[in-house]
């Protein structure tokens, strides 16, 4: 049963059996937020349902970024042409359930084939590297979708993240959904990695058959390997910490956190010209 | 939002026995004790999604295994002629970043255990929780009884060790019991429920520490066994409650000696009505105390102890 307090539709698109791409605020490299926004931009999605913020955030005043005044979000879009929905949302701060349930909500109207999650999931990797795409399926059958993708498995045993718990909330109403988690460097966690946005963004080109152009974002990787190579001109620790990535070797904590550190810096400096 | 029973029982007038986890965990120590030396069987669950965070995730060659909760479970065994449900429950439901149990959750999570109650027409339930009391870790900890009928203290204090709220020095009659321990009581006097919470003491300075304290669980287990007229052998549980002794007192080794000068005081200090002759603290010394205390628990934050 539809939550009609929770869920506020403005239209109601028909749709064939659409597949559902979901992605986080706050997410590492802004993957989630970003790979929606772009895909939304370029596919020139139309926003049909938003989930009413009442209840999961505690709405006691407003977050601000940049001097920019920041309100959760959870908005829906879907792409008549390519048959896809997105959702776009700030992580909840409680009622999880009923909130991954509203979203199910949505994706159950609209017979979704299969839901994806979008998350960036840090990795000790350098800038330089290939981002890999590590997948969790909630279904056995889903695994078999997925060859010839070049993803790879993923392992773990842990603290659950809201995807994971999206994924086992969909499996109890037998929605079939996959979890996407792309490897961004520990460095670029807290600023952005559009190496890691290209990576999912061509799987779903490829999955989909979008046809987008991502010459954007190519350009946006070549921006950023540039600042960071002008970095380690100038600072010969970056240099040679990035050296050592590039080598396959470790850095203790110390040295990570300096790295990001100095990343993180640069990289905002030229963002603010 | 439910309760899944997954095995039939069949009791008769059986008295509840619930727990949630708190300070030290001395009920819920008590409780799940209990329960697995009557080796009472588990045989139905709150359903943990509504109330609860998932705690862990297993995911094993690309494929999403199991979500973990904290578990809220029925447990029944009949003991002689006594009919016991026990339920135990692992975490409290939170709204907003609480640190107990309140609000609707709390709310809709007592409903569902009396509810359960209810069905096996039981006429008393039991909660246990802890009694930050102004000790020494040294003595033997004594049992704060509050009921939600008055008769029901009188009966209670006739057990040994225990006391009821209002006799303890300064209560003024009034005080109050944190969390689903407390709040469940609240909600079987509506519905014309017994409830009797049993509450083992804990040191002042030890309740904001990291540490269990069974040594509490096993005074509120005394009473408790006592009042359902069962024995159990807690031979074992000496061993771990001898165990956990040996690492509060080497916690309390760890504070400064000026502060365990003060801790000391705490052998001695009289807190239960009427008045023997021993002396009695201020509440100013009290807070002062208090506030050394956490002093020094902040200071050694992030240390093993």
């Amino acid at each position: 049963m539809i939550e009609k307090d929770v869920l506020r539709f403005s239209k109601t698109p028909k749709l064939q059996r659409p597949s559902l791409v979901v992605g986080w605020g706050r997410d590492a490299g802004k993957l989630g937020v970003k790979v929606i926004d772009f895909l939304n931009e370029k596919l020139a999605s139309e926003e049909f349902c938003q989930i009413r913020p009442t209840g999961f955030f505690s709405l006691g005043g407003v977050e601000v970024e940049n001097d920019v005044v920041q309100f959760p979000e959870s908005t829906f879009c879907f792409c008549r042409r390519k048959d896809l929905v997105t959702f776009k949302s700030s992580e909840p701060q409680y009622e999880w359930y009923k909130f991954l349930n509203s979203v199910l909500d949505v994706a159950e109207t609209f017979n979704t084939k299969t839901f994806y999650t979008v998350s960036g999931t840090i990795s000790l990797i350098s800038h330089t590297s290939p981002r890999r795409i590590f997948t969790v399926s909630n279904q056995p059958e889903l695994k078999k979708m997925f060859q010839g993708f070049g993803l790879a498995d993923m392992d773990y045993e842990g603290e659950p993240a809201l995807s994971s718990y999206l994924l086992w909330a969909a499996k109890k109403r037998n929605i079939p959904g996959v979890s996407l988690w792309v490897e961004v460097p520990f460095y670029l966690a807290s600023v952005e990695d559009p190496k890691a946005w290209k990576r999912v963004l061509e799987f779903f080109n490829q999955k989909f058959s979008l046809d987008i152009d991502l010459e954007g974002i190519s350009q946006k990787i070549k921006t950023q390997n540039e600042e960071i190579q002008k970095l380690r001109r100038r600072k010969p620790a970056v240099d040679k910490y990035l050296s050592q990535l590039e080598g396959g070797f470790v850095l203790n904590e110390k040295e990570q956190q300096k790295l990001a550190k100095e990343v993180y810096k640069s990289l905002k400096e030229h963002q603010r010209g | 939002m439910g309760v899944r029973i997954f095995k039939k029982v069949k009791a008769e007038n059986p008295d509840l026995i619930a727990c949630w986890s708190g300070i030290g965990n001395i009920g819920l120590i008590a409780v799940d004790t209990l329960r697995s030396e009557i080796q009472a069987e588990e045989f139905g669950e709150i359903e943990p999604w509504d109330f609860f965070y998932p705690r862990k995730v297993s995911i094993e060659g690309g494929l999403l295994k199991d979500l973990e909760f904290s578990r809220s479970k029925f447990y029944f065994q009949r003991v002689g002629k006594k009919d016991l449900i026990i339920f135990v429950g692992e975490e409290q439901p939170t709204e907003k970043g609480d640190l107990y149990a309140s609000g609707g959750k709390a709310y809709e999570m007592a409903s569902l255990v009396l509810d359960i109650a209810d069905e096996f027409q039981c006429k008393r339930v039991y909660t246990s929780g802890a009694a930050v009391a102004p000790i020494h870790h040294t003595l033997r900890p004594k049992v704060w009884a509050a009921a939600n009928k008055k008769d029901l203290i009188e009966e209670i204090k006739r057990y040994e060790n225990t006391i009821s709220m209002s006799e303890v020095e300064g209560a003024d009659d009034q005080g109050a019991i944190t969390g689903l321990n407390g709040l469940l009581l609240g909600v079987a006097k509506k519905r014309g429920l017994e409830g009797i919470c049993l509450m083992g003491e804990i040191p002042l300075y030890l309740q904001a520490s990291p540490l269990l304290y069974p040594k509490a669980s096993k005074s509120v287990l005394e009473v408790l066994t006592k009042i359902l007229g069962i024995r159990l052998d807690l031979r074992t549980f000496d061993n771990y409650v001898a165990q956990s002794e040996a690492t509060v007192e080497k916690f309390y080794g760890h504070l400064p000696s000026e502060l365990r000068d003060q801790l000391e005081k705490f052998k001695n200090i009289r807190y239960v009505k009427p008045a023997p002759t021993m002396p009695t603290m201020t509440a100013e010394d009290k807070k002062k105390l208090m506030e050394d205390v956490e002093r020094f628990l902040q200071k050694k934050e992030g240390e093993q102890i």
